[in-house]
């Protein structure tokens, strides 16, 4: 892929924000878990916020619920200023890292809770009042239905959105089961389908993957995203793992000590990452000192390579960034740079070499099969080669 | 491993057959006999002649008694209770446990000594007035309202510390889910936390219930002897060598509690509200 064509695909222009995070920075015991971070979330968006424990997302997150206030910032949902508002009047439902599931009631219940606890008056509006009465004048015959009917109308129709939530999560019949006699992945389709029930305009997910396993996890995530764009709901998902974003996300945040680095596409993200941070948690890479010698042309691995897309100063240092399966395995006499393999894996559809250039030790992913001491020839397309600028007081994680 | 806790379990078995499991046995056995003091033992057989006092006015008034007050006593220490434990559960303090020995510090001193000193404190003249010239308390003692009071003051912890418990355990992600789905926190306590902590209201509604139901001396010392309860007259009857009548209302009592533990366990299956 071109770099080109990617930067191309920039942010949308006519989409409509729905939720603006303005300069929103949240302490705790003096240190900021959240620190001046600014972000716009659009309407039916797949946006993660992915970092390591301790960045702040899930601050963020529960910022954006409502369990906590920022202390400086400002929360605008629907161009509205959300900071003090408490959780219960926000358009917003969460799927929570445990689920959450209340034990006292059975999975139908548990679904319908938020609806059944609504106020009459809120249920009446929710419904449209006009429906509501249309309804019972068909079952009363009479002019002025009661109230009483109107609600044993409302009370069908909480039952009749709590059974399609959970046949939308694939669990119709398990209605009337205990939440404890539900696996792990079952439970967690029964919190998506609570806070799915009506239809909320922006649903937050606080790691709702981390507990299951692999192959219930990968499942869930085709099964997530199908979800929104089905549903057309904002969707906000937190995670440390850099594959479920990856995957799921049609734009990520990634966050270091409060502090967005940087945000973009998957691709995007993957491929330029803006400093040696996001490229190290995004994904195995290698990351080699190199000098940008002139326009078009930086000198790597005692090498000059020709490259595209980026502009820096002549003479510049730069961290040149290449993935493993970037590298092209040539014949050696046409090779750019010749190594020895020091280490092989065999993971499968590919094979993960450690090769030797020089002093640089590089990640290689190939399909070609090579020995432990054999030479192995490398080279790399111009549009592969990606660089970032030298930050001198960063530190390697 | 199994086989060496199965031995050291053993002397306590032993205990409780000789101690608990025989003595309520033949207890039940001698409501159904005339066994007093004054019936020789080759004498003594088998009536179902103790059942006449079932119907008699004192029995009935302490039966109406016992369980007037072990009733009031209950709701009042549920009320206040649940609002304590609520108190502690909520509060910001970091160190509950110190709230927590407060709550049972008064547990830690004698049961009839502090029955004694609050009937003083009840009395025309206390302490409290000798110290400060006048008391709220005062000449109270012997009335309905010091019995209760009374009661309340000393089984509370009895209630605080069960409810106390199964708040703790409330997962705090469900009180958020409940926000969350929309409910106003008046509504998320009365939806999820109440009915998770229902348990513990049960567990401490029994533990002052059956103590209360089947206690005399609180009744005894506060009330100066002006209400009875049904523990006095079972404490009177063996006083007097009536073991056949003590025993057939001690049975009636256990057949109390014995209900009162089977309504426990379709609450607590596990028990772990219980101190």
């Amino acid at each position: 892929m071109h770099v080109k064509q990617i930067l191309s695909r920039g942010p949308q222009v006519e989409k409509k924000p729905l939720i603006e995070l303005v300069n929103v920075t949240k302490t705790y015991d003096e240190e900021n878990v959240v620190n001046d971070l600014s972000l716009t979330i659009y309407e039916n968006e797949f946006i993660t916020l992915l970092g390591p424990s301790g960045c702040g997302k899930t601050t963020t997150l529960r910022m954006i619920a409502g369990f906590i206030q920022p202390d400086e910032g400002k929360i605008i949902i629907n161009g509205k200023i959300f900071n003090d508002l408490p959780p219960y009047a926000r358009p917003i439902h969460t799927v929570f890292q445990r689920y959450a599931l209340f034990p006292h009631l059975n999975v139908l219940e548990n679904v319908a809770f938020g609806l059944r606890n609504r106020s009459y008056e809120s249920l009446e509006k929710f419904f449209g009042r006009d429906v509501l009465i249309e309804e019972a004048k068909k079952v009363s015959m009479d002019k002025e239905p009661s109230k009483h009917l109107v609600n044993k109308i409302i009370n069908r129709k909480i039952e009749a959105m709590a059974k399609e939530a959970l046949a939308l999560v694939k669990l119709t019949g398990f209605e009337n089961r205990k939440t404890d006699m539900l696996s792990g992945g079952q439970q967690q389709r029964v919190a998506l389908a609570r806070a799915l029930v009506d239809k909320p305009q922006i649903l937050l997910l606080d790691e709702p993957l981390a507990a299951l396993d692999l192959k219930l996890r990968q499942a869930m995530q085709y099964e997530l995203k199908e979800m929104q764009k089905k549903l057309g709901i904002t969707f906000v998902f937190v995670t440390h793992d850099q594959e479920e974003a990856m995957t799921m996300s049609d734009r990520i945040v990634v966050m270091k000590d409060g502090v967005i680095q940087q945000e973009g596409s998957p691709k995007s993200i993957y491929n330029e990452p803006v400093n040696r941070y996001v490229a190290n948690f995004i994904g195995e890479t290698n990351i080699i000192p190199g000098i940008y010698v002139k326009k078009d042309l930086v000198h790597f691995l005692g090498t000059d390579f020709p490259c595209t897309g980026y502009t820096f100063a002549n003479k510049e240092k730069v961290d040149v960034v290449i993935r493993p399966e970037d590298w092209d395995v040539v014949p050696l006499d046409k090779a750019k740079v010749v190594g020895e393999v020091t280490f092989s894996l065999f993971k499968g559809v590919h094979n993960e070499y450690d090769v030797k250039v020089k002093n640089t030790t590089l990640l290689v992913h190939t399909y070609e099969s090579y020995e432990v001491g054999q030479p192995i020839g490398l080279t790399i397309d111009p549009y592969e080669i990606h660089m970032m600028k030298v930050e001198t007081d960063e530190q390697v994680i | 491993m199994n086989k060496s806790f199965r031995i050291l379990a053993t002397p306590y078995q032993i205990w409780l057959m000789l101690l608990v499991f025989v003595p309520l046995l033949a207890m039940i056995i001698i409501s159904f006999t005339n066994l007093t003091s004054e019936v020789p033992l080759n004498e003594v057989s088998f009536t179902l002649a103790n059942f006449l006092i079932l119907g008699e006015t004192s029995t009935l008034v302490a039966f109406k008694n016992s369980l007037v007050y072990a009733s009031l006593s209950t709701i009042i220490c549920f009320v206040l209770g649940y609002f304590i434990a609520y108190k502690i559960k909520t509060s910001r303090f970091n160190n509950k446990f110190i709230v927590l020995t407060i709550v049972i510090l008064p547990m830690w001193s004698n049961l009839i000594l502090r029955a004694e000193a609050l009937m003083n404190v009840m009395s025309e003249n206390n302490i409290i007035k000798s110290l400060i010239g006048f008391s709220i308390l005062g000449n109270t003692a012997g009335t309905g309202f010091a019995v209760l009071f009374g009661l309340v003051f000393t089984y509370m912890p009895f209630m605080i510390l069960p409810i106390y418990t199964t708040l703790e355990k409330i997962d705090p992600a469900l009180e958020e889910a409940a926000l969350d789905l929309g409910l106003t926190p008046f509504k998320k306590f009365w939806k999820v936390v109440f009915p998770l902590s229902f348990r513990g209201v049960v567990s401490g509604s029994i533990m002052v219930f059956l103590p209360t139901l089947a206690g005399f001396a609180i009744p005894k010392i506060i009330s100066r002897g002006q209400i009875i309860f049904i523990g006095n007259i079972i404490d009177t009857k063996f006083m007097y060598t009536s073991y056949d009548q003590g025993a057939l209302l001690a049975v009636l009592i256990l057949v109390f509690i014995l209900g009162s533990i089977l309504l426990l366990t379709r609450f607590d299956k596990e028990g772990e509200t219980l101190l």
